[in-house]
């Protein structure tokens, strides 16, 4: 498996590391309910199917990136900075 | 005041001076140790990007280089290495005099002359040699003067640029894996017949 760096172009799976699923956001910890945190920590779906996913270019530029991949064929529709990802999501903020 | 402490190559211990490998023919590879470049990471402020730009071609003369590019005039210049992150380079370490200076409150620089080890690959083959460890294409449709990569070799993490078309290439690895390095470089160039310009200073 390749995956098309951002930054760097298409490079070795080898040169990256694989932390999983981009979707879960960390509640905010004086709030948050156990059963949120609980959610946040150790729940994961397992699709068969299109997975958003963080991935690591530590052999590379360092950098975070969001990966959408199809756990069944291993094709990757898209890779994006997580950088970019997490200020969209700030309101306010565009990437 | 002297100082009983004397520089001492990266590649002291490992590089020898001399023909080796292949021994018919011209050397397929030439191998030229560069001690005493002088190294700097200049690390973006957020935001500051545009400003860092001006204030390297002010005073510099630098122009940034983009995404897996080097802009280098002789031996100076910057490489590409991360987004908003560079390798300033020069050919010794006071050609980098002033830059901190310049960049305060843009960038971070961090001196990183003694901390990698730098070989320069050129000679027929060297592409070749290359070839064997670089996960990167280095065709010239995809990889030609001017352009960087920060990749692996031989599981040791390495910076490469090409200079000129040639190819000469420069390759920098963390000096403290200078050895295990040159074991990689020297195995893989063997087959084609190598020539390292001179003895690494001890
Ligand atoms: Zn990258």
């Amino acid at each position: 498996m390749r995956i098309r760096c951002p930054y760097c172009g298409e490079r070795d799976n080898g040169e990256f590391s694989y932390l999983g699923d981009a979707a879960p956001r960390r509640p905010d910890g004086l709030e948050a309910q156990a059963s949120a945190m609980h959610d946040y920590v150790y729940l994961r779906d397992n699709p068969a199917g299109e997975h958003r996913e963080l991935w690591y270019h530590g052999a590379g530029c360092r950098s975070w990136l969001v990966v959408t991949r199809d756990t069944r064929t291993h094709t990757i529709s898209d890779v994006s900075p997580a950088r970019d990802v997490a200020r969209s999501r700030r309101p306010g903020e565009a990437a | 005041m002297t100082s009983a402490w004397t520089p001492r190559s990266a590649w002291a211990g490992f590089a020898r001076a001399g023909r080796h490998g292949r021994p018919q023919g011209e050397p397929g590879v030439r191998l030229t140790l560069r001690d005493g470049v002088g190294l700097a990471t200049v690390i973006a402020a957020d935001g500051q990007e545009d400003a860092l730009g001006r204030i390297l071609a002010d005073r510099f003369g630098w122009s940034l280089p983009g995404s897996g590019a080097a802009t280098l005039v002789g031996e100076r210049g910057l490489v590409w290495s991360a987004p908003g992150q560079w390798l300033a380079v020069a050919e010794a370490r006071a050609g980098l005099q002033g830059l901190a200076e310049a960049l305060r409150g843009v960038a971070a620089v961090t001196d990183q002359s003694d901390a990698r080890a730098i070989v320069r690959v050129s000679g027929p083959r060297a592409r070749g040699l290359l070839s064997k460890g670089v996960a990167v294409d280095l065709h010239p449709r995809a990889f030609a003067a001017g352009q960087a990569a920060v990749t692996s070799i031989a599981h040791i993490g390495a910076q490469i640029w090409q200079r000129d078309e040639a190819p000469t290439y420069d390759l920098a690895v963390a000096r403290s894996f200078a050895g295990s390095f040159w074991s990689w470089l020297s195995h893989a160039a063997a087959e084609f017949g190598y020539e390292v310009d001179r003895e690494a200073e001890h």
